[in-house]
């Protein structure tokens, strides 16, 4: 397992070097959406509260350090920030919206946080559509050359390599320390965690927020890293694929879900999209998605990664 | 005001008949159905293809057809991984997107309507009513009227009640609880889109209709108490006023917003929601 992992990331260091531009960009995006599943894993896998509205932290992180560097859209005159202050401003965004809507969801036992998380990514769409002026409606908008990542391609590659390494090690850190624990014990019995001491409500509330400081900032990233924001990173679709990839790997391995990522990014972005070229279906190709996401609840309900696992040891 | 009063009502039985179904399958199954927004959209889709053939009849088969769907989802989508509740919500979640999707290929993202049944007008103490919509109305109170006796007064109604109190016991006595549930979820199949069809008289239906009903649907059922039928019927009407009063006094792209906003209110305010139970 470790070592797959070694060979896996030094075959990443090395391949900007001989591997066509549209790869190289390819798997830039592709490490950002591992930080979207990862940080997605912590709180429905680990702490089982079941997000589904996690595309809203990725988007408010990817609007406020857009609107930052484009302070002119909002009317208001800030003096210029380096980007990574606005990323992290970003992921602080995203921790302020965690924390009131965790507040609210997360004292209540039971389905309410799926049902208010569910819709708020329609009704942050809705929003960004009824101020289009500022937030640049269905198209979004780019946010100039001058603030993306890096000056160049390869540079920007290993940014995001890194950015997604450290965000791994920071939530691979949380999930063993004892917080990691406590998670756990809510998760598999909620009232005997309470029974043993454990502050539900205060836990579940520090991973909501984690998760979505993660969440915030990968959004961050993504906007510098493709210099453009719209709302399909707020929208559904991305909130499917984020579960697919997790469900894939497992819920609550952390390691699985990035595996995960990989295969179901990679797969989107190349075989689903010539299947749909190839037999000129005029549907959009994230009805593979849907489709295989069904398919794989179906057949194996508590992941597929676990079913592996289970099959080699 | 009046206005408000009489348009929230005939939208808020509309919204009865989608809450009612959404309801009952959660509080029977406990399954919270991410789908439900497609069975009224499909009901108002095989409604209006069915049109041309059969006139006013196509209201009969087309809420049979997502009868049968809602039965179909049941037993091969969410029986086999019941136990997993996570998994319930991801899979009719990944179900919804994957017939929207479906719908956008066959009809493209241009909203359709179903023809009104009757035309005319008629003034209700001096505000101006389409007798369709008075139509609807009725219709729409006689099946949630007709729901309530089904449930209980017929021998399915009360196997529905029994499972709906103690699973197991109503096993130990020998009720077909699988059953119950495909038998429940037909019911709110077909209440949803029999609502679908209604609402394509008044408004339009498009694809993305599915995801907007949820929104109605989720805040209708918090304010009334999740798995409280009765609180959902009595919140539909409270929702329909809010919606109606927020499109005329000020802009119909914010009602959605405003649901939303209940739903928190309420979450804070009183979490068990209007007639819930702990």
């Amino acid at each position: 397992m470790k070592w797959l992992a070694l060979v896996s990331l030094a075959v990443l260091t090395i391949l900007p070097f001989f591997a066509p531009q549209s790869v190289v960009y390819l798997l830039g995006l592709t490490f950002i959406f591992v930080v979207y599943v990862v940080s997605w894993d912590l709180i429905a896998g680990y702490a089982g509260q079941i997000n589904l509205g996690h595309t809203v932290f990725i988007g408010i992180g990817a609007y406020t350090t857009a609107l930052l560097q484009n302070p002119e859209r909002l009317g208001i005159t800030i003096p210029h920030l380096p980007i990574w202050v606005t990323i992290i401003l970003g992921g602080l965004m995203a921790v302020a919206f965690g924390f009131a809507i965790g507040a609210i969801c997360l004292r209540l036992k039971g389905y309410y946080l799926a049902l208010v998380t569910a819709i708020l990514p329609l009704i942050c769409i809705q929003l960004l559509n009824v101020y289009s002026d500022v937030f640049g409606g269905y198209e979004g908008f780019s946010i100039g050359f001058e603030s993306s990542l890096a000056s160049s391609l390869i540079a920007e590659y290993y940014i995001s390599l890194i950015f997604m390494l450290i965000c791994i090690v920071a939530i691979v850190y949380v999930v063993k320390s004892p917080l990691g624990i406590k998670l756990k014990a809510i998760r598999e019995d909620e009232e005997l965690a309470e029974a043993v001491g454990v502050d539900v409500v205060k836990y579940k509330l520090i991973a909501f927020c984690l998760s979505a400081f993660f969440a915030g900032l990968a959004g961050a990233v993504m906007v510098h890293y493709r210099i453009t924001v719209g709302p399909d990173l707020f929208d559904i679709p991305l909130m499917l694929m984020i579960i697919l990839a997790a469900v894939i790997g497992g819920l609550g391995t952390i390691y699985g879900p990035i595996v995960g990522a990989f295969l179901i990014y990679l797969a989107k972005n190349y075989i689903f999209v010539w299947i749909v070229q190839k037999l000129s279906l005029n549907v959009s190709d994230e009805i593979f998605l849907y489709i295989l996401l069904i398919i794989i609840i179906l057949k194996s309900p508590e992941g597929m990664f676990e079913k592996v696992r289970r099959m080699f040891s | 005001m009046l206005e408000v009063l009489i348009y929230g009502i005939i939208i808020g039985s509309i919204w009865a008949l989608v809450s009612s179904g959404f309801s009952l399958v959660f509080g029977v199954a406990r399954i919270l159905n991410f789908a439900h927004g497609i069975f009224f959209v499909l009901g108002a889709y095989f409604a209006i293809l069915l049109y041309p053939y059969l006139g006013f009849f196509s209201i009969i088969p087309a809420i049979l057809l997502v009868g049968a769907f809602g039965w179909i989802v049941y037993r091969f989508l969410i029986s086999p991984i019941k136990q997993y509740e996570v998994m319930v919500i991801l899979i009719t979640l990944a179900l919804a997107l994957l017939v929207k999707e479906i719908l956008l290929a066959i009809f493209k993202d241009i909203s359709q309507s179903y023809p009104s049944l009757v035309s005319g007008l008629v003034t209700i103490a001096g505000v101006p009513v389409p007798t369709n919509r008075l139509v609807i109305l009725g219709i729409a109170i006689v099946v949630i009227i007709c729901l309530d006796l089904f449930i209980r007064r017929t021998k399915v109604g009360k196997f529905i009640m029994a499972t709906s109190q103690d699973m197991e016991a109503s096993m130990l006595v020998g009720i077909d609880v699988e059953w119950v549930y495909s038998v429940t979820m037909m019911i709110s199949a077909i209440l949803a889109s029999l609502a679908g069809i209604l609402y394509a008289q008044i408004y339009a239906v498009n694809p993305a209709t599915a995801f907007r009903v949820l929104i109605y649907a989720f805040a209708i059922v918090i304010l009334g108490g999740l798995g409280s039928v009765r609180g959902s019927i009595i919140a539909s009407f409270i929702i329909g006023f809010i919606q109606v009063a927020i499109s005329m006094f000020y802009e119909p792209r914010w009602a959605e917003i405003a649901a939303l906003a209940t739903i928190i209110f309420i979450l804070i305010v009183r979490p068990k929601g209007l007639f819930g139970v702990e």
